[in-house]
């Protein structure tokens, strides 16, 4: 059967930034300077030609854009400045709008307005519901322990309620990732075995982020500065997820600071404080470094928000520690209205790589040894993943 | 007075190591020297060199040689070059005799001995041949400075322009009812977008008006005789309606320019593409219309959401024509950007085998159409699209299927309008002006130029020449280029008054001349004409090129091929059959 081409599709994937996919014509430069493109996963030219010909059943059930780290390497050195990089972080933006079933991650993707909108909404509505519930049970001149503002036990339990909403949409987006590369796009069978041989792979990927390691250093330095930077943020976001979920009413608790504990908050906070810094500085001072050339609307509002948290996190922590009890509970509602659309929104924006992408990189483990072991079954030739 | 003894000088080249690696170049010099009438016998690295040549005069002069062979290359590289030397020397150009001991010789043996032995032969046949050598003079003749241009197309106008500004009279034969040729078809040209009317009106006008050219329109040459600079054609007016008109007008010219152009192929000739069945795959002429007048439309009257172009339609395959047509890959960039500026929504898929960008500017078209988001999808030479009816549920009018080489993808694309690339071909009638030119066709039908690199506008025939699209596919500059280099190769030679004929051309000998007229049919350059008043046949020695099919084929033995002697020949023969020895000298370490 025929694949149907859509030349039009091209201006979807515009939206989500691919605005030089078509400027490619094939010459697979970019594949060869990829530390990461192989035999099996051949991209990012093929996956710039499905894009062209408006493949999208064939993008869907890809990995592909997973398994790029964005070092920018390839769009260094396409001669037809097709800008290979941002066409892999585009599909990538795209891939989470088609993982994910409500739609939203497509709203916020195409229309800058709406997602302000909408996080506006949300810290409003956190904003109000905190404030009615403080005012109605406690008294904003109590930090903690009796007749608190915002006590600690209840705001466990709102961070898990909000933290599980966050998961359940994350791993709803991982299902239907695993349904699209591992069943409607796959060809061959694949050993279920496997699955258990490769589990290893989602930690490991998840924690030391290795491949990103393996992307070229341009020779420039010894460490590669943005895995450095990028580890930095993700571990100052790891940590600080399992400390509020886990350790929100010990670390709540004061005035005195319990170092076993807060050591790892502090660590955290200046891990994020260095991340945004970062951030900001390389798509305001233009850097040799491609990947911060082209910045989704989406991007920005991570990271306005993040800092909004962070440093809102600091202030409310100092003040809780130097006693201004009342400008510690006003913070800490300015930070929780922000900290809720952040969380929320996660699922829905590009930063919802931190799971899918070990997902990704397990399956397609899976998928590249159900390759080679079929590969050795039949004639070499005849191997292909949808 | 009694003769004197000719004295012949005998040198045999070493050509570097080329000739001396095999043959015992100093044997070789050595046996030359005890052959009668032999005066001296010398080896040199490099005879052609300008020391070598030096020496063969500064000999000549010195000893009063009046016969030299030289044993090297083939004649045909060097032939001139010795007889520029011979002239030098005060020697008649003729009485050299060249023994083709490389080519013949040292490139194509191993053994030393047979191949020194053979070297020794042909030097003696070279020996005894140019002893029997004539003093020829070689003739000039007066050139007319009119001109024939034939096709009256952008290489015509161009060429007959340049001529006639040059003050030189140009009678410009043009079988269609208006100047133009195709160019006059197409609306906007690539890659520069310039307007083809704009680029065509100018010159039409000053070829109209201008004082020194004669247009000739619905008109074809019907005969041309004679030979260069003085050559009689016959024009006829096509369909000419008086009595006047119906008699074929005859002038004198001295040259020929040939500029008759292309024709599109026939796209009904592929049968997958529906070309003549489905209503909405048209020509990229038709598409051509349809820009000139300022709408893009299909049949039905509707705006095209889904176009397709076909590149290579004709061309580059086995079955029609294995050439490329140069030109349609950048007209079909041209057509995507001008279909997607007229209409945005429109998507252009281009559907190509290879994207043939080659000249200036080109590539720089091909990046801007890719930034038009024009999708280019690649296909097999041997495995062409195949166009066909869309169903009821698909939004486009068709579907062209074929396997995508760069995504491996065997796919189908919607269209509502198809353009189909079509390639050019040679005219129907191209034989026919090659007939009566006497030049020849490739086997796409196609002139050939004498000399595909160093002669691309000359042919076999003197005075004949060919420019534009006639000779291959080519685009308007290339076009322009050609017509004006045709142009300046006649100026030269027009300016120069007279031409230059070799003197060794077939000669008829009328007492013997049965006029039997063999020798008429047999001549491939036409160069032999029958005086129908004395019965006897003659040669045209400016169109001779001495090949000597008619002195091998006359019964009566009346034609003699000057510089080519039966006594020549005979004694050339009798001098290779003489004995040679040679024994190798003992290997020295
Ligand atoms: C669809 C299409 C689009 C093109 N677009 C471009 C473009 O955008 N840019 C570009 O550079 N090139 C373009 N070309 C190429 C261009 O058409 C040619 O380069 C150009 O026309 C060649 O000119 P010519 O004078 O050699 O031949 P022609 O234009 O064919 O002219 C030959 C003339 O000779 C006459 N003739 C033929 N036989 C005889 C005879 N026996 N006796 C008397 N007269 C005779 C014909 O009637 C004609 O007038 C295009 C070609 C095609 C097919
Ligand atoms: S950005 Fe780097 S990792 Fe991603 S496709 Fe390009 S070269 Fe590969
Ligand atoms: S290097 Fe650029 S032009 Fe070449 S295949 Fe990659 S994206 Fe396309
Ligand atoms: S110019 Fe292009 S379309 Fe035309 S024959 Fe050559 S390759 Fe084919």
């Amino acid at each position: 059967m025929a694949i149907r081409v859509n030349p039009g599709y091209i201006e979807v994937l515009d939206k989500f930034g691919a605005e030089d996919v078509q400027m490619c014509y094939q010459c697979g430069d970019c594949s060869t300077v990829c530390a990461h493109a192989d035999d099996i996963f051949k991209f990012p030219r093929k996956s710039m030609r499905q894009l062209q010909m408006g493949l999208e059943e064939k993008l869907e059930t890809s990995l592909e854009p997973w398994l790029c780290y964005y070092c920018g390497q390839c769009s260094e050195q396409c001669p037809r400045e097709a800008d290979p990089g941002e066409t892999m972080m585009s599909l990538r933006r795209w891939l989470i709008s088609r993982y994910d079933i409500t739609g939203i991650a497509n709203q916020f993707f195409n229309s800058r307005t709406r997602e302000i909108l909408t996080v506006l909404l949300i810290a409003v509505l956190t904003g109000i519901y905190l404030t009615f519930y403080g005012i109605s049970g406690g008294s904003i001149h109590v930090y903690d322990g009796e007749g608190a503002f915002l006590p600690s036990s209840f705001i466990h339990t709102f961070d898990l309620t909000v933290g599980g909403i966050m998961f359940l949409f994350l791993w709803l987006g991982a299902l239907r990732m695993w349904y699209f590369s591992m069943v409607k796009g796959m060809s061959i069978p694949v050993p279920w075995w496997l699955y258990f041989k490769k589990l290893y792979e989602i930690p490991f990927q998840f924690i030391t982020q290795k491949r990103y390691a393996e992307c070229e250093n341009n020779g420039n330095s010894k460490l590669y500065m943005p895995w450095l930077v990028h580890f930095g943020l993700a571990s100052g976001y790891s940590i600080m997820i399992i400390l509020i979920m886990v350790f929100v009413e010990p670390l709540q608790a004061g005035p005195e600071i319990v170092w076993p504990l807060h050591i790892f908050g502090y660590l955290a906070t200046i891990g994020l404080l260095i991340g945004c810094i970062y951030f900001v500085r390389q798509r305001i001072v233009k850097t040799k470094h491609v990947q911060y050339k082209k910045t989704h609307s989406t991007d920005w509002m991570f990271v306005i928000l993040l800092i909004i948290i962070t440093v809102s996190g600091i202030v409310q922590h100092i003040l809780h520690r130097t006693g201004y009890l009342e400008a510690a509970n006003i913070t800490y509602v300015i930070h929780l209205m922000a900290v809720v659309p952040w969380l929320l929104r996660m699922p829905f924006s590009k930063w919802s790589h931190l799971i899918y992408r070990p997902m990704a990189m397990y399956f397609a483990e899976i998928q590249r040894e159900a390759v080679v072991r079929q590969q050795k079954l039949v004639d070499p030739l005849s191997i292909t993943i949808k | 007075m009694e003769k004197k003894k000719d004295k012949i000088g005998v040198y045999i080249c070493n050509c570097g190591t080329n000739i001396a690696k095999v043959v015992d170049a100093e044997a070789v010099a050595r046996y030359a020297a005890t052959l009668p009438n032999v005066h001296l016998a010398k080896t040199y690295k490099y005879m052609c060199s300008n020391p070598g040549q030096e020496m063969i005069a500064e000999d000549i002069k010195e000893n009063d040689l009046d016969r030299v062979v030289v044993a090297a290359c083939s004649p045909n590289m060097h032939e001139r070059t010795f007889r520029s030397a011979l002239r030098m020397a005060g020697l008649n150009q003729y009485m050299l005799e060249m023994a083709n001991i490389r080519e013949q010789c040292s490139w194509v043996h191993k053994d030393r001995k047979a191949a020194t032995k053979k070297a020794m032969a042909l030097v003696s046949g070279a020996v005894q041949r140019v002893l029997k050598h004539e003093a020829l003079e070689s003739m000039s003749v007066d050139m007319n400075p009119s001109v024939l241009v034939i096709g009256g197309g952008i290489a015509g106008m161009t060429a007959a322009l340049e001529l006639a500004d040059a003050g030189n009279f140009v009678h410009l034969v043009e079988k269609d009812d208006h100047l133009g040729g195709n160019i006059a078809r197409v609306d906007l040209t690539a890659p520069y977008y310039y307007s083809a009317v704009d680029l065509l009106s100018e010159r039409m006008t000053r070829t109209f008006e201008h004082k020194n050219i004669q247009v000739y329109l619905n008109s074809k040459l019907t005969e041309l005789s004679g030979f260069v600079g003085n050559f009689a054609a016959k024009i006829q007016k096509q369909n000419g309606l008086s009595e006047d008109e119906a008699k074929a007008k005859e002038v004198a010219i001295g040259n020929v320019a040939i500029c008759t152009g292309y024709k599109e192929f026939d796209a009904s000739r592929v049968t997958h593409y529906g070309y003549g069945k489905l209503p909405n795959v048209i020509t990229s002429f038709e598409l051509e219309n349809m820009l000139k007048s300022g709408k893009v439309e299909t049949k039905e009257g509707k705006i095209p959401k889904y176009v397709a172009i076909v590149h290579c339609v004709g061309s580059r395959n086995k079955e029609f024509h294995t050439y490329c047509s140069r030109v349609c890959c950048m007209t079909a960039l041209k057509y995507a950007h001008e279909i997607k500026s007229a209409n945005p929504e429109c998507y252009v898929s281009d559907v190509y085998i290879d994207m043939n960008a080659f000249g200036k500017g080109h590539e720089d078209f091909y990046r801007q159409s890719s930034k038009a988001k024009t999708l280019f999808l690649m296909y097999d030479k041997e495995n062409r699209p195949v166009i066909h009816k869309a169903g009821p549920k698909d939004d486009c009018e068709m579907l062209i299927e074929v396997h995508e080489r760069l995504s491996g993808e065997h796919i189908e694309i919607p269209a509502d309008l198809v353009v189909l690339m079509v390639g050019m071909e040679a005219r129907d009638d191209s034989h026919e002006i090659a007939h009566l030119t006497n030049i020849s066709q490739d086997k796409d039908g196609w002139f050939i130029e004498s000399h595909p690199k160093l002669e691309p506008v000359a042919t076999t025939t003197d005075g004949v020449f060919i420019a534009g699209t006639c000779v291959a596919p080519k685009d308007i500059p290339d076009t322009v280029a050609q017509a004006r280099a045709a142009a300046a190769r006649i100026l030269a030679r027009i300016s120069k008054g007279k031409i230059e004929i070799d003197a060794v051309f077939a000669e008829v000998n009328e007492d013997v001349c049965s006029g039997c007229r063999i020798c008429n049919v047999m001549c491939p350059y036409s160069a032999i004409e029958f005086d129908e008043e004395k019965k006897k046949s003659h040669v045209i020695s400016a169109l001779c090129k001495a090949c000597g099919v008619c002195v091998a084929a006359c019964p009566s033995g009346a034609i003699k091929g000057r510089h080519f002697t039966d006594q020549q020949i005979l004694a050339q023969i009798e001098g290779i059959f003489s004995k040679v020895e040679y024994s190798e000298p003992a290997e020295v370490s």
